[in-house]
């Protein structure tokens, strides 16, 4: 255990490390910041709630510049739609807060936002689940016809329909290999950026596979571009809260000791599969969290009687963060045992490279 | 266990079990206490 003089508490530190170690690896994957996974459980850890938002967004920020860096030499970022994107989404953030207060203001915040959360992330992961086995198939199938499959393979006809609006000005988004309205792609940093503002939450959840479905980038090119956002982001919001006082610096410290290190290796194991496995796996983290935000609001609803909820939502809380962390080594070492010619599921021939 | 392995339904409760049993042992050992 060790004292936390400015959060007024006393929290053993190996748990820390090993939030921001495990968080970091599904961030560097899936392209998100986790504060829909560190944020409960740093309440859980005995942080004030408001202390434990400041130490999330820092921490974010801090782990976001090194994700970025990775997947900046990994080719993986698409710097025209990042940047065009920015200002879409911190528009789109103050919307979600200003209406954030009017619902406060009405006394339902809590319960709205929950219902919010649960309609966004269960339907996210419908459609993310459904389309990637769509793509988990055709990549099957073409193995079996033997032709050359590349890392990407996305069934939607969503980005064709949206890259087709004919609204100036149009931009070329060289690295993702993408033609669009500049429009489009402000308005879905816009959209994303009023659901995460409105949520409390980073967005990367949102963003990634807006990115995906919506513009038409590969999976790869949108867990690095949708970091980028995340450093802008993590970084105003870890400004506003340290201005607040809400950040104890040395919670922060021992979390990005262990997201740095998690970090690199979230974003090198994107090299071992294909667009479908990051998707895969970033449906398994909105059904977990759909699952805990589902629990969270039944207690709520219940006038936070039922103290069995909340105890389930903290276990599904700490076994996420394991189980995608868990899921994305093992992916990697089937990747591995792969190309070393050794026995693997049938599953994971088509999802590794 | 092979078997379960091959099966990705399979792989995804045999993991999803073994998060859950670690996140209990967590609890037991540092949590406890503070919920």
């Amino acid at each position: 255990m060790f004292s936390f003089p400015v959060a007024g508490i006393e929290a053993p530190i190996l748990l820390l490390v090993l939030v921001g170690f495990t968080v970091g690896i599904v961030g560097g994957f899936i392209g998100v910041g986790g504060g829909y996974m560190v944020t409960p459980a740093l309440i859980v850890f005995g942080f004030p709630g408001y202390m434990a938002s400041g130490i999330d967004m820092t921490h974010i920020a801090g782990k976001g510049i090194v994700s970025t860096i990775r997947h900046r030499q990994l080719g993986n970022i698409d710097w025209t739609m990042a940047l065009s994107m920015v200002a879409g989404t911190m528009l789109g953030v103050e919307l979600g807060v200003r209406l954030l207060v009017y619902f406060k203001h009405l006394g339902i915040s809590s319960i709205v936002i929950l219902a919010t959360s649960v309609a966004v992330m269960f339907g996210l992961f419908l459609y993310t689940q459904i389309e990637t086995r769509r793509a988990h198939k055709s990549i099957e199938k073409m193995e079996k016809e033997g032709r050359n499959i590349g890392w990407e393979v996305q069934t939607s006809r969503l980005p064709r329909l949206f890259q087709n609006i004919p609204l100036a000005p149009i931009v070329i988004c060289r690295t993702a290999r993408v033609v669009v309205s500049m429009w489009v792609i402000v308005l879905v940093g816009m959209v994303t950026g009023i659901l995460a503002g409105f949520l409390g939450v980073g967005g990367g959840f949102i963003r990634v596979p807006a990115l995906v479905y919506i513009i038409g980038a590969s999976t790869h090119i949108a867990v690095g571009t949708d970091l980028v956002e995340i450093v802008f982001s993590g970084g105003y919001g870890a400004l506003r809260h340290s201005i607040e006082g809400h950040v104890d610096m040395m919670a922060v410290v021992f979390m990005i000791s262990g997201a740095m290190i998690g970090a690199q290796i979230g974003s090198l194991a994107t090299q071992y599969v294909r667009g479908p496995a990051i998707r895969y796996i970033l449906s398994y983290s909105l059904i977990l969290a759909t699952c805990g935000a589902v629990l969270r609001l039944v207690y709520v609803l219940t006038g936070q009687s039922v103290e069995i909820l909340s105890l389930f939502a903290v276990m599904l809380t700490l076994g996420e963060m394991i189980f995608l962390c868990l899921f994305i080594i093992s992916l990697v070492w089937f990747a591995v045992r792969k190309r070393r010619e050794k026995w693997v599921p049938d599953w994971v021939h088509s999802l590794t490279v | 266990m092979k078997k379960l392995i091959n099966s990705m339904l399979g792989y995804w409760i045999l993991l999803l079990v073994i998060s859950l049993g670690a996140a209990a042992v967590i609890y037991e050992i540092w949590l406890r206490g503070n919920i």
